[in-house]
């Protein structure tokens, strides 16, 4: 049975750039160690060149598209397309992250190897194929992005943020390998395709036991992407995290989650899907709500958008809870949409804030669109898409998720979702009230104009949440072609 | 039948070293009845015949980890923490949550009371540690590979945790 | 690239060299908007003969395909429906920079350019012929007004912004909706393909689903009209913009919703709109007396005219339900009228404030005295808002109580009391602020009308008495597409009915 396993060239190619970006990682931690006082810091170049070297991997890896290592991952459009999506993510929070370490002296080679390593995670758990996998890819991720919300340790802020996210998120953790254990003994296997061959046999396991098991799976992904009722934990973290690293978190962990959610719900569990539909319906509606209505409140605009994030969560569980190819399709495109916006808000505020996160309130931002108009008007790109106005990317991906919920005939489902973004309007608009339609305060100092690395990541994720809406095929051809993940 | 005791023997050994790890104010006594707890979980693997994993069950985490965690709890000064009321007003909210889910959990089981035949152990043609081997290093080559980014990420996440201010 | 796509896509162009515009150069923006606006307006005068000459098709059309899956299409057409909107809305557009000439003085790159952005979405909105593309416009066209509002009004401006957006926001997610209900029938956005669809029976919508349509799409349009009782956004907004502000969104963007209603409602939802009208034309009627009770006891001029402006559109809406020819082609040649003398009414408003600097009736008096020519032009208007013979509105608003009174006779006598009370408020309003004696402050700021005011106020005069008197300039392509539609609703009502007889037929053999 067990034969003698020797991996192919094909096998590498697919996992090739996992492998370049734990070189490079581990690079950065002994250039690190060897580094003068004097000397400066590479890193956030060596960083990018990692992640722009992992996506240019990519293309080959999906050119020779398969499974890799016995099947333990799939290199498919679906898992190329999350894969380049974190790459991206984490190069656009590398960018914010140079200016922010030195603003506030913590610039060290751990920050960026720790982001490096985080990404490996996250490329392992959108192409794992495994549920083993699937966890090992998790926790890579998540124990980096643990460590990077209390980078800064001297900051009281960030501790707390860093304790409440690790605590919070091993006990997910425990949910999640609970229920693989549950699975692992009702279809004794961890393997997608055998798992989903198992469950949709003429004698299936019993249906109550795999619907527990997919319960408690669900309950740990579910923390992981901040949907209702385990969202606590997302205001508080957003908020305390350095701002580049909460960019970070809203956009590259998070979209793997979704991947991994959306894949092993629709592979392995897609034939007791009639028992998780009712259970994702109320999730995803709850998790609109929530989050919409919470952010009405906010002063902080850290935690605005972190309400902002746990909202768009709902959305896409909409477009889960529709179970259908274009659903996939419209998940892929929303995160992609949602990436470049949510990141953009975040290198926004990554600039706006000051040392030590001084001005992180909505009013710190007011008369920005006098002080600052480039800052100011790429910022309302970012709010707009948010909102979903036409013409942004984040409009684009609200209509596909809609329309793949109108498809599957979620026809309350839809009506609700959309009364919930004409909620959401209003805490956005808020932001661009306080920019353009209040004069500056005298105790705000004047923000220096945007530059670097920031400039870029802001200019990059503007453009492309632009492309996104005028010429959404760019993306939306691949995601469709992609959106089968069972073929 | 003697199997069945044991199993509940070592299972209650478990949970019950658990919730005491969880509860109690010393620091000491936690770290010894999650000793207590890992132990039973290490008998639950003898149940199991899985040899090697009970053995290193035994050496990694009872004479290993918990070792260095007794250490540190004598180095660290917790006194401080050990006065403070470890389970504020929220426990009853806890438990209630615990027994609910606890509840859901064995409706689940009892509807679902006709388990799978269990599956004979695989035939030990070779040593259990031998077997264990093979699928380490075969089938599961690339977990095993990829763990060690695991470890490499926690170290030197602890090191970054560890390093104070004073360190710059 | 035709001459429609030149029309729409400029405004664009012109936004975008408007932002590259030197923020200390505001002269230089002022003079590059009135200049761009202007060779668009001309532009678009030469629409009017291609779509005079066959005014029941699709003109200057342009169709390809924009986004492949979903099959949304960048599909543009003129026809007599739009036609005179969309001139409105160029006409409109230089008059808007000239007023805000001095008006405007902070800011002013950023208020131009917006100004534009709007004339873009305007455009758009009256010439799209894809649903999905109609959505987007309505929704671009929201943007800039929320910043005009937003940005360059007056105290309670940030309210009335946003209390503008979020309810135009919630109409449109219903229609935004409807339309990827519609499409998942159709498999296309296509207005003609889709009413193609409706009207052959190859897309089938039970009666509850056309009822929900119906009403996703009416919701939307209703409160852009604004339709009692959704109207509450509108004074806020009024009062609170700009005066280029107010007059953009009484004249123009308020069509957008009666627009819709006749290129949507009507033709793709015949049944249902036939159905609910009765509910709709009550509506539209307590509108028009609710209206002009309410803008009767308005202190505030803005105030005034903003309510005489729901009192008006309910007569388009009750024109537009009375599904008679004359009712139609009154409540499109309302729409034109209103546009153009509401649109003058608040500019010779925003004359007076920019003397006086108080939108309160009670602040003026006797300002004849002291501006002659400012009240005679104020006069004017005041009487073609009333609907006196021979100015724009007493066409408009006698087809609309003609086609109402064809339809149900008490519809029109009821309208009839908002016309009578329409008088009152104006009349007295022109009585309390310009006639009698001339308090000594008032003296001081009220001098009269400069070349540039008499320039922007000009050609909406010269248009109400044109359109008064020779209404036939304008009426005809008008007339000829709501013919059409009229039939069209017919058309799909019979489909309908007979297809149900054959199946009855079939039931009993």
């Amino acid at each position: 049975m067990y034969d003698k396993f020797i991996p192919t060239a094909a096998d590498y190619v697919r996992f090739a750039p996992e492998i370049l970006l734990t070189v490079f990682g581990t690079l950065i931690m002994l250039i690190e160690a060897g580094r003068k006082e004097d000397q400066r810091r590479p890193y956030g170049i060596l960083s990018l060149i990692a992640l722009a070297g992992a996506i240019y991997l990519a293309f080959p890896a999906y050119n020779n598209a398969g499974p890799a290592f016995q099947g333990m991952l799939i290199v498919d459009g679906f898992g190329t397309f999350f894969r380049v999506l974190c790459y991206v993510a984490a190069a656009l929070a590398v960018l914010c992250s140079g200016q922010y370490l030195s603003r506030e002296k913590a610039d060290s080679g751990e920050y960026y190897s720790l982001i490096l390593f985080s990404v490996v995670g996250q490329g392992v758990m959108v192409t794992a194929n495994e549920l083993l996998m699937v966890f090992i890819g998790l926790e890579i991720s998540s124990i980096a992005t643990y460590v990077l919300a209390g980078f800064l340790r001297d900051d009281q802020r960030n501790n707390e943020s860093a304790l409440k996210y690790f605590l919070l998120g091993s006990f997910a953790t425990a949910f999640l390998l609970y229920g693989i254990a549950w699975i692992y003994g009702l279809t004794g296997s961890t393997d997608l395709s055998l798992i989903r061959a198992a469950l949709g046999s003429a004698n299936p396991p019993n249906v109550i036991l795999t619907g527990t098991a997919a319960a408690l799976m669900f309950v740990g992904l579910a923390f992981k992407v901040s949907a209702f009722p385990f969202q606590i934990w997302t205001p508080d973290v957003y908020q305390g995290a350095p701002a580049p690293v909460s960019a970070f978190m809203s956009a590259g962990p998070k979209a793997a989650a979704f991947a991994i959610l959306v894949r092993i719900f629709m592979t392995a569990f897609e034939p007791i899907a009639a028992r998780w539909e009712p259970i994702l319906w109320v999730t995803a509606l709850a998790t609109m709500v929530v989050g919409n209505f919470a952010a009405l409140a906010q002063v902080n605009i850290k935690r605005l958008l972190a309400y902002s994030s746990i909202a768009h969560a709902g959305y896409i569980l909409v477009a889960i809870t529709a179970q259908s190819q274009i659903g996939i399709s419209a998940v892929m495109f929303y995160l992609a949409a949602y990436t470049f916006m949510n990141v953009g808000a975040f290198a926004a505020v990554t600039h706006l804030a000051g040392k030590d996160e001084k001005y992180v309130n909505i009013e710190d931002l007011a008369g920005l669109g006098q002080r600052q108009p480039v800052t100011a008007a790429l910022l309302s790109v970012f709010l707009l898409s948010l909102i979903g106005v036409p013409l942004t990317g984040g409009f684009f991906g609200k209509f596909y998720i809609f329309k793949a919920a109108l498809d599957s005939n979620l026809v309350w489902l839809t009506v609700l979702g959309l009364l919930n973004s004409a909620v959401a309007a209003y805490y956005y608009l808020r932001v661009l009230v306080v920019m353009y339609m209040q004069d500056a305060s005298a105790e705000v100092p004047a923000p220096k104009p945007v530059s670097g690395g920031i400039l870029v990541a802001l200019v990059g994720s503007a453009v492309a949440t632009v492309i996104l809406g005028v010429f959404p095929s760019v993306i939306l051809n691949f995601a469709g072609k992609s959106g089968t993940l069972n073929p | 039948m003697l199997d069945t005791f044991f199993f509940y023997a070592f299972a209650l050994l478990t949970v019950a070293g658990a919730a005491l790890a969880v509860t109690m104010r010393s620091a000491v006594h936690c770290a010894v009845w999650l000793i207590a707890s890992l132990l039973g979980t290490a008998g639950l693997f003898l149940m199991q015949q899985a040899e090697f994993l009970f053995a290193a069950q035994i050496v990694l985490y009872v004479g290993g980890i918990m070792v260095l965690f007794l250490f540190v709890i004598m180095l660290v000064n917790l006194e401080a923490a050990a006065r403070e009321r470890q389970m504020r007003k929220r426990w009853p909210i806890a438990l209630a949550g615990v027994l609910l889910l606890a509840a859901g959990l064995a409706r689940s089981l009892e509807e679902g009371i006709r388990l799978p035949a269990p599956r004979p152990a695989p035939e030990a043609a070779a040593g259990n540690v031998q077997q264990i081997a093979t699928v380490l290093f075969g089938e599961y080559l690339l977990p095993f590979e990829v763990a060690s980014v695991l470890l490499l990420v926690a170290i030197v996440g602890a090191i970054v945790m560890a390093q104070r201010e004073d360190a710059r | 690239m035709n001459l429609l796509d030149f029309v729409l896509f400029a405004p664009a162009a012109a936004f975008v060299i408007a932002l590259l515009i030197p923020r200390n150069n505001p002269g230089l923006s002022r003079m590059f908007t009135l200049g761009a606006s202007l060779v668009i307006f001309l532009a678009s005068l030469l629409l009017i003969g291609g779509v005079s000459a066959a005014p029941r098709e699709f003109r200057f059309v342009t169709d390809f395909q924009w986004i492949q899956s979903p099959n949304i299409r960048y599909h543009i057409g003129l026809d007599g429906l739009s036609l005179w909107l969309v001139v409105l809305t160029t006409m409109l557009t230089p008059i808007a920079a000239l007023i805000s000439w001095t008006y405007i003085d902070q800011r002013v790159k950023e208020f131009y350019a917006f100004l534009l952005l709007l004339e873009f979405g305007v455009i758009g909105v009256f010439v799209s012929l894809d649903l999905f593309l109609f959505f987007v416009f309505w929704e671009v066209s929201l943007v800039p007004m929320y910043f005009l509002v937003g940005i360059w009004g007056h105290e309670r401006r940030i309210y009335a912004a946003v209390k503008f957006f979020l309810y135009t926001m919630v109409g449109s997610m219903m229609m935004l909706a409807s339309m990827i209900w519609l499409y998942g029938k159709a498999g296309s956005f296509d207005y003609g393909i889709i009413l193609d669809g409706l009207r052959t029976g190859k897309i089938a919508l039970t009666s509850t689903e056309q009822l929900l349509l119906f009403l996703g799409f009416f919701l939307a349009f209703a409160i852009k009209v604004p339709l009692f009782p959704l109207h509450t956004w509108l004074p806020d907004a009024h009062v609170e913009a700009p005066t280029a502000g107010s007059v953009m969104l009484a004249s123009v963007m308020l069509k957008m919703g009666t627009y819709g209603l006749v290129r949507y409602n009507l033709p793709l939802f015949p049944q249902a709109s036939r159905d609910s009208a009765p509910w709709i034309v009550s509506l539209a009627i307590i509108g028009i007396i609710y209206g002009a009770l309410v803008a009767m006891v308005q202190p505030n001029m803005k105030k005034l005219v903003a309510y005489s402006s729901v009192s008006h559109l309910g007569f388009v809406v009750l024109g537009i339900f009375s599904f008679t020819q004359q009712g139609l082609d009154g409540a499109v040649y309302q729409m034109l009228n209103h546009g153009v003398s509401t649109g003058a009414l608040f500019i010779l408003v925003g004359y007076l404030y920019e003397r006086r600097h108080s939108l309160e009736i009670s602040s003026y008096g006797g300002v004849a005295t002291l501006a002659p020519w400012l009240s005679t032009v104020f006069l004017l208007t005041t009487f073609a808002s009333i609907g006196l013979p021979t100015l724009n509105n007493f066409v408009g608003e006698f087809l609309v109580l003609q086609g109402a009174a064809k339809a149900n006779f008490s519809w029109a006598v009821f309208a009839a009391i908002g016309v009578i009370l329409s008088a009152c408020y104006m009349l007295w309003m022109y009585q309390r602020a310009f006639l009698g004696r001339a308090g000594e402050s008032l003296a001081h700021h009220m001098h009269d009308l400069s070349p540039r005011e008499w320039a922007a106020i000009l050609p909406l005069v010269a248009l109400m008495i044109w359109m008064g008197v020779y209404s036939q300039s304008f009426l005809p392509p008008v007339s000829a597409q709501n013919a059409q539609i009229l039939e069209q609703t017919k058309r799909n009502v019979d489909f309908r009915v007979s297809n149900h007889a054959i199946q009855e037929l079939g039931n009993v053999r």
